[in-house]
């Protein structure tokens, strides 16, 4: 080996040590994240059934995503907790993706009227964030919380989800749904539209939000037509 | 799917229908998007213009044939513009990555980051003959904002420069044996007498330091997940290739030597040679 003055012994072990340390931090992380995740996984299937669910027997329905819910909160606060020891943004990557699934069923099940909520209600990123435990759109200390980008995403999920909720009421015969869907789904994207999203992923989404809008429209369009909108 | 718009019509509707219940809600968050936009957008520019002038000082730099030695005056003074460039984008972004933003713009500082420490760190070899250190990166980072608060300079961003940095010093190498017909080798006092003797070695020269910082790079063992461990990876295909020009470059000077007459044609059946003209 070269005798080199290039460099001490120290400065590559140093170097090394600090991935190790990250290393860690981000296994330890990710063990929660995949529980959380499995969750979402039991939260989801649950909740789908609301497609094939008459109203009359949603509530059954509701309380069991509630208790699945309820699991999922458990593991954020142990995530918050964790994750609240080192800087945000470092990690957040990592349990974006299942924080923003944990909160759409969050937003479904409360859409449903299964988080104390009135059928047909937008629970807001603080209700959700009440819900959770967590502080919402933090700026003035670095620590675990839900964004609103998160948040954001979740809402467009639930929109997705919502549209195709409206064609399967139809299907159980429920067609006063399908309107009071047209009418959320009409008004959340009006808020959509004011806002300046630059060219990422949020952008992307929301882009599609206008077809949603469209195609409840349209399931709205074939029950006047036939004449089978309830009277108001 | 290529669909362009087509509902522009419906948008307009929209924006006559009675205000959405929803609209203060978002209403604040587009105060929130709109300032994050900003900073970001501002961070963006910032790491350009950082990259932009360290760039510059390497090609000024490129054109020293010394190692260990002082900089020139007229190679401060050219660098000195683009060193002020920097320290002006640092300074206008050191406060948008303060706390809870500290790692939120990482992956929009990173370029400037690893460009800035590519130029320093090859400054330093060239004038100490040593590797900046991560703890001397970081002060050097730290002191081009010396008003202000100061970006962190990640350690990832440290090892991602000094990886660029073995393409510099191949550069360099290549260029001072096209030149001079000799290996770089750092000069100092001491051994300045028995530069031409045969137990070369043992010396120091640019390959032997650029096989010691290939060792030391490929030993470090980054996990190869992550965005972290992935560039790494990349680069570090780069620097074996930075390295095996330099070798081959020498190879060249060793088998021909240096008197090779100019306009000397290489045999055609050792296509795999590297020339050091190349």
């Amino acid at each position: 080996m070269a005798a080199s003055a290039l460099f001490g012994q120290g400065i590559f072990e140093d170097l090394q040590r600090k991935i190790d340390e990250d290393t860690a931090v981000k296994d330890a992380i990710r063990e929660i994240v995949q529980t959380l995740e499995k969750q979402n996984r039991a939260t989801q299937a649950v909740l789908s059934k609301a497609h094939s669910t008459p109203s009359a027997e949603l509530p059954n329905v509701l309380t069991a995503a509630r208790e699945s819910i309820n699991k999922e909160i458990a593991s954020i606060q142990t995530l918050s907790k964790t994750a609240s020891q080192y800087p945000y943004y470092k990690y957040s990557y990592s349990w974006t993706r299942e924080m923003q699934g944990a909160v759409f069923g969050i937003l479904l099940c409360g859409y449903l009227g299964g988080m104390d909520t009135a059928p047909g209600q937008l629970l807001t990123l603080e209700d959700v964030g009440r819900i959770l435990d967590v502080p919402t759109n933090l700026k003035d200390r670095d620590a675990f919380h839900l964004t609103i980008e998160e948040y954001l995403q979740s809402l467009i999920s639930l929109l997705d989800e919502l549209a195709r909720l409206a064609r399967n009421s139809v299907t159980l015969g429920d067609y006063k749904r399908p309107m009071e869907i047209a009418r959320f789904i009409k008004d959340v994207h009006a808020g959509f539209q004011i806002l300046n999203l630059k060219n990422d992923s949020l952008r992307k989404r929301s882009d599609g939000v206008k077809y949603k809008v469209k195609e409840v429209e349209d399931v709205v369009y074939d029950l006047s037509l036939r004449g089978l909108l309830p009277k108001e | 799917m290529g669909i362009k718009r087509p509902h522009e019509a419906m948008e307009d509707q929209n924006s006559q229908a009675p205000q959405s219940p929803f609209m203060s809600m978002f209403e604040s968050f587009r105060a929130e998007l709109d300032e994050h936009h900003d900073r970001r957008e501002r961070i963006i520019k910032a790491s350009r213009d950082i990259t932009a002038a360290s760039k510059k000082i390497i090609f000024t730099l490129q054109r020293l044939r010394t190692i260990n030695q002082p900089l020139p005056q007229h190679i401060n003074k050219s660098n000195a513009q683009y060193y002020t460039i920097i320290k002006t984008a640092y300074a206008s972004i050191s406060k948008d990555v303060q706390n809870l933003n500290a790692y939120r713009y990482a992956r929009q500082v990173s370029g400037g980051n690893q460009e800035y420490i590519e130029a320093a760190s090859f400054e330093h070899y060239l004038t100490t003959a040593s590797l900046l250190t991560y703890e001397e990166a970081c002060a050097k980072v730290r002191a081009l904002d010396s008003e202000g608060p100061g970006v962190d300079l990640g350690y990832e961003d440290y090892v991602l420069g000094i990886y660029d940095m073995t393409g510099e010093l191949m550069r360099f190498a290549i260029t001072a044996m096209a030149t001079s017909g000799a290996l770089p080798a750092p000069s100092s006092s001491e051994n300045e007498n028995d530069m031409e003797v045969d137990s070369a070695a043992q010396k120091r020269n640019i390959l032997t330091d650029l096989r010691a910082l290939r060792s030391a790079l490929e030993s470090l063992n980054t996990n190869g997940t992550g965005p972290f461990g992935k560039e790494a990876d990349k680069k570090a295909d780069v620097m074996r290739q930075s390295v095996e020009k330099v070798e081959r470059a020498l190879y060249g000077l060793t088998v021909r030597g240096a008197e090779r007459p100019k306009g000397w044609m290489p045999d055609l059946s050792e296509s795999r040679a590297v020339e050091v003209e190349g």
